[in-house]
């Protein structure tokens, strides 16, 4: 951070506000970490854990929000620290959603655990730990006010993408391969479509980190890895595979 | 697949084309070119090398901790500063090309070219009607009804004419403070000059007469080049369209006044900017 503000109650306003946005960073990284264990385990109780735990993230992000009302309408925050708080409002409410979808996947591997073990359900805590990867970088990246570190997050969802991609393709797959198979594989569809979007929030949070240092926004033009909105399974073509 | 992913951000090349934020502010023409200047109390070396643009229609603000040289540099601006001795200035100011420091100009004409208005309401100890006719009557000889009306014109501009059209022969010294600030503007655009300078003119006000004050520099900033010193950021982001940073006799940044209060280039602005300064 920089130097310190002539108003020292300032500063502490300002340090409160990192404070919690870091908080809830940890969280969003735990509740995700949780969620991935609790389908690999098929541990429901972690589950349910996780479920209930994120009511104590949406009460972090409206403790940001007041905060930083109250700074705007105080302290007249003038570019860096302006900033600060636009950024923080921002990262808050993406890491709200990094917890929304972490908490949607530990509710369907409630469910998923109800049935049958299906092979496919390895590949997905490989996902989610890309993914907690980058939720963790960027929420480093954002400690230590590092944009480079931010902008490696940016780029490193393509893998996710990608990733989400082939993922799409074997599930449907294996829907089309025994009937039995859609119950679980479409939970595990959406768990996937969650953790995509997880990743999504975290480059989201790193473009608003760039903001934040360096004052202008990053335009260039993220690289794209998630095809599967144009992909069309027809099932002559799935059988051929 | 021959379907290609559709982006819905635009090539980079389009990007480039599209106005930037700070746009909005479209260049006027220069009123007032301040070239090389140098001001020196005695021996003090009080203002270094100052060169900055006061575009005309627009409002610059003039920013900076105390003894920094922005009132100095208004001084200079209609050479105020002659009135004292020992002070001397260096470098050109040209008003519309022509040299306002060059010796041998005749000072009234300067000033009539140029208004000022000070911290503290200045009105004489006269009626309100003889306070903007002062002025007027410096420069030319009208006839009354012609006086009378440019006198009305000019506390209209000032937004002062409701409140004080009933009672003008009354002592401008009876006014609000306020009402007296508003009535030396309405004497200095009497005189129909090009530049307005304002030195901290809303410094001594309550706060509702300062937004009075305000928004009296937007409306005047359609007719007149306008220079504003104030301790006051949020007034200089509010009420300018560029703002000059100085700091010990030094301009440290001049840009547009969006610039300046979003992503100031200098350190040393974003550090005063936000409060930093030691």
């Amino acid at each position: 951070m920089a130097a310190e503000h002539i108003i020292k109650s300032y500063d502490e306003e300002l340090g409160r506000l990192n404070k919690t946005i870091v908080e809830m960073g940890g969280l969003a990284e735990s509740q995700l970490a949780a969620a991935i264990d609790a389908v690999a385990k098929r541990d429901s109780e972690l589950a349910v854990r996780v479920v209930e735990g994120d009511a104590k993230v949406d009460e972090l992000e409206r403790e940001t929000d007041n905060l930083a009302v109250r700074i705007l309408a105080l302290r007249q925050p003038m570019a860096r620290d302006l900033r600060e708080i636009f950024a923080a409002l921002k990262i808050s409410s993406d890491l709200e959603r990094i917890c929304d979808y972490a908490a949607n996947v530990a509710k369907r591997s409630i469910a998923l655990a109800q049935t049958p073990p299906i092979q496919p359900v390895h590949a997905l805590p490989r996902m989610g730990t890309l993914a907690l990867r980058l939720v963790k970088d960027v929420i480093d990246a954002y400690i230590e006010r590092d944009a480079d570190k931010a902008l490696a997050v940016w780029r490193g969802d393509e893998e996710l993408d990608e990733m989400y991609s082939s993922l799409f393709r074997e599930f449907l797959t294996y829907m089309m391969e025994d009937p039995r198979n859609i119950g679980p594989c479409t939970h595990l569809l959406f768990m996937a479509k969650n953790i995509e979007r997880i990743g999504d929030h975290a480059t989201n949070i790193a473009e608003n980190l760039y903001y934040l240092v360096h004052g202008t926004p990053l335009t260039e033009i993220r690289p794209k890895g998630d095809k599967s909105s144009l992909e069309v399974v027809a099932p002559d073509r799935a059988a051929a595979r | 697949m021959s379907l290609s992913l559709a982006t819905s951000n635009p090539p980079p090349s389009e990007m480039a084309m599209q106005p930037s934020a700070n746009a909005s502010v479209t260049p006027f023409p220069v009123k007032c070119q301040i070239k090389n200047v140098g001001f020196y109390y005695g021996k003090f070396h009080a203002l270094k090398n100052v060169s900055l643009p006061l575009h005309d229609r627009r409002v610059t603000a003039f920013i900076g901790p105390s003894g920094c040289g922005k009132s100095t540099l208004l001084r200079i601006l209609n050479r105020i500063y002659e009135l004292y001795p020992n002070q001397t200035a260096t470098g050109e100011v040209l008003v519309d090309g022509q040299d306002i420091l060059a010796p041998g100009l005749d000072l009234n004409l300067v000033r009539a070219k140029i208004g000022m208005v000070f911290q503290k309401p200045t009105p004489f100890p006269m009626s309100i009607h003889d306070n903007v006719a002062f002025g007027i009557k410096l420069y030319e000889r009208l006839p009354k009804s012609e006086l009378d009306d440019r006198i009305e014109h000019a506390l209209r501009r000032a937004a002062l004419w409701d409140e004080v059209k009933d009672k003008l022969r009354q002592s401008g010294l009876g006014l609000s403070g306020g009402q007296q600030q508003r009535l030396c503007i309405a004497r200095a655009i009497a005189v129909q000059p090009e530049i307005l300078l304002l030195d901290e003119p809303a410094s001594a006000l309550d706060p509702i007469s300062t937004q009075r004050i305000e928004e009296l520099i937007a409306e005047l900033k359609s007719d007149y080049c306008i220079a504003i010193v104030t301790h006051n950021m949020q007034q200089a982001a509010r009420s300018s369209d560029y703002t000059a940073f100085m700091y010990l006799g030094e301009l440290v940044e001049f840009d547009e006044t969006e610039k300046i209060f979003t992503t100031p280039r200098e350190k040393r602005t974003e550090d005063y900017i936000t409060g930093r300064f030691g």
